[in-house]
């Protein structure tokens, strides 16, 4: 029987379904059981840049409070079903939330917050048998690609050391079905930095 | 730290009590005059007060810090009453709930959380940047250890503290070029909260010092306080996006 995924979001959310054949793909949330959950829902106004002070607090809604609050409620609706299959819980964040992005400031709240949201999740769903995650992804996982090509010129120390972004079909999908492995399983509120070795913090 | 905020105007969120009280106390025994921004007059106007007594120019200004027009009206209140604006140091916090998972916490707790610690950075952040820029200033926001490591008994508390994190570092790249610094404290100390908590759970506090290097939970004015008055001070002129662990040693691996 295939194995269930709940992939929430779009842009990168469907590249990472495209990458999972094997699954069944659920989209909006409410099956009864689930073996993963991925993440990934960013308004188009958290991704465009815009300065702080030019948004309104409208906008800031929309672009960081609003999906924050998603991501939560996202959690707790799926608690359940994620239990009945000993599941696990990803989201994946732009590097900008853990690296500061000038211009991305409610990106980066809402990705730093689901990051920690995840760390958290971890240190209680386990008694539960699931597990939770964080990775994150270079900014063109994200972003239009001139901006996220102007954040890599701005604050990369260096080319990526594989010449290349990985690509979220061919190269995240398949992390993230490996933490949905029984192998990943001691693997419990990681924050996984998978974009080719472009930034390498902490 | 005496006169090393001389000639500096700060306001302090929820500085009613707690943490923030403890911060408004160092700032101004380093000169700062300071505004004491807090949701109740009954304990903002005291803390205010015992400023003033101390020989201290400060003020209160009622606001509730998830409402915009509160926000705008505390920045007015302080450029009117004392002429600049330097220093924001954004504390307040709405109460976390009873400990538990995601699933079991009170939906208006999850509200609450988000409008105090996000909505409330970002409304200060907007309000003060004009003044802030004018004089080079600093913007300080408290997180939370928990910011870093999660949380399983408060994981939305957890959430918007992180969120904050990924806030600052962000505007400290935004603002560096305004000549702005921004930065964070993330504490353990004895706020109400914690009282509260070793109060219902009479191990909690044995357990917390025995598991803290330096042994003891942290005191509001006197091992928090100067930590804001560094960061906002000439001396960290060159820090900015950073968040220091205040705690003891308690969270060596964050």
């Amino acid at each position: 029987m295939a194995r269930r995924a709940l992939i929430v979001g779009t842009g990168v959310a469907d590249r990472i379904a495209a990458g999972l054949p094997g699954w069944e793909i659920e989209r909006t949330p409410g099956a009864e059981s689930l073996d993963l959950v991925v993440w990934a829902d960013y308004p188009a106004a958290a991704c465009t840049p815009r300065r702080l002070t030019d948004l309104s607090l409208a906008e800031w809604d929309e672009a960081c409070d609003r999906p924050l609050r998603a991501v939560i409620d996202l959690a707790r609706e799926t608690h359940e079903a994620l239990a009945a299959n000993s599941g696990t819980f990803v989201v994946l964040v732009p590097l900008m939330a853990s690296a500061g992005g000038a211009e991305y400031t409610a990106l980066a709240s809402l990705g730093e917050g689901i990051r920690l949201l995840a760390k958290s999740l971890a240190k209680t769903w386990g008694a539960d048998g699931i597990t939770a995650h964080s990775i994150t992804l270079d900014p063109h996982a994200f972003l239009a690609a001139r901006d996220a090509a102007g954040i890599a010129a701005d604050n990369a120390l260096h080319d990526p050391p594989l010449g290349r972004v990985p690509d979220d079909t061919d190269d995240i999908a398949p992390i993230i079905e490996w933490l949905a492995s029984g192998t990943a399983a001691p693997l419990v509120g990681s924050s996984l930095v998978v974009d080719g070795g472009l930034w390498m913090p902490g | 730290m005496t006169g090393l905020l001389a000639d500096k105007v700060a306001i302090v969120t929820g500085a009613g009590q707690g943490v923030g009280e403890g911060i408004a106390r160092a700032l101004a025994d380093a000169a700062a005059a300071v505004v004491i921004a807090a949701r109740r007059a009954e304990n903002g106007e005291p803390a205010a007060a015992a400023l003033r007594e101390r020989g201290h120019e400060a003020s209160f200004v009622r606001c509730d810090v998830t409402i915009e027009a509160d926000v705008a009206a505390a920045i007015e209140h302080t450029i009117d009453t004392h002429g600049q604006l330097d220093i924001v140091v954004h504390n307040a916090v709405s109460p976390p709930g009873p400990p538990g998972p995601v699933q079991a916490v009170d939906p208006d707790v999850i509200t609450a959380q988000i409008a105090t610690s996000t909505t409330a950075s970002y409304l200060f952040a907007r309000a003060a940047h004009p003044h802030l820029a004018a004089n080079g200033g600093t913007m300080i926001l408290l997180t939370s250890p928990a910011g870093m490591e999660g949380s399983g008994n408060l994981p939305v508390y957890a959430t918007v503290k992180g969120a904050q994190r990924g806030l600052l570092k962000s505007l400290a790249r935004e603002w560096g070029p305004d000549g702005i610094r921004v930065n964070a404290i993330a504490p353990v100390a004895w706020t109400p909260a914690m009282t509260t908590a070793t109060q219902a759970n009479p191990t909690l506090q044995a357990r917390l010092e025995a598991r803290t290097p330096l042994g003891r939970i942290g005191d509001p004015e006197t091992d928090i306080g100067p930590v804001a008055v560094f960061l906002a001070s000439d001396m960290a002129r060159h820090m900015t996006g950073q968040t220091m662990a205040v705690d003891g040693g308690r969270y060596l691996g964050l």
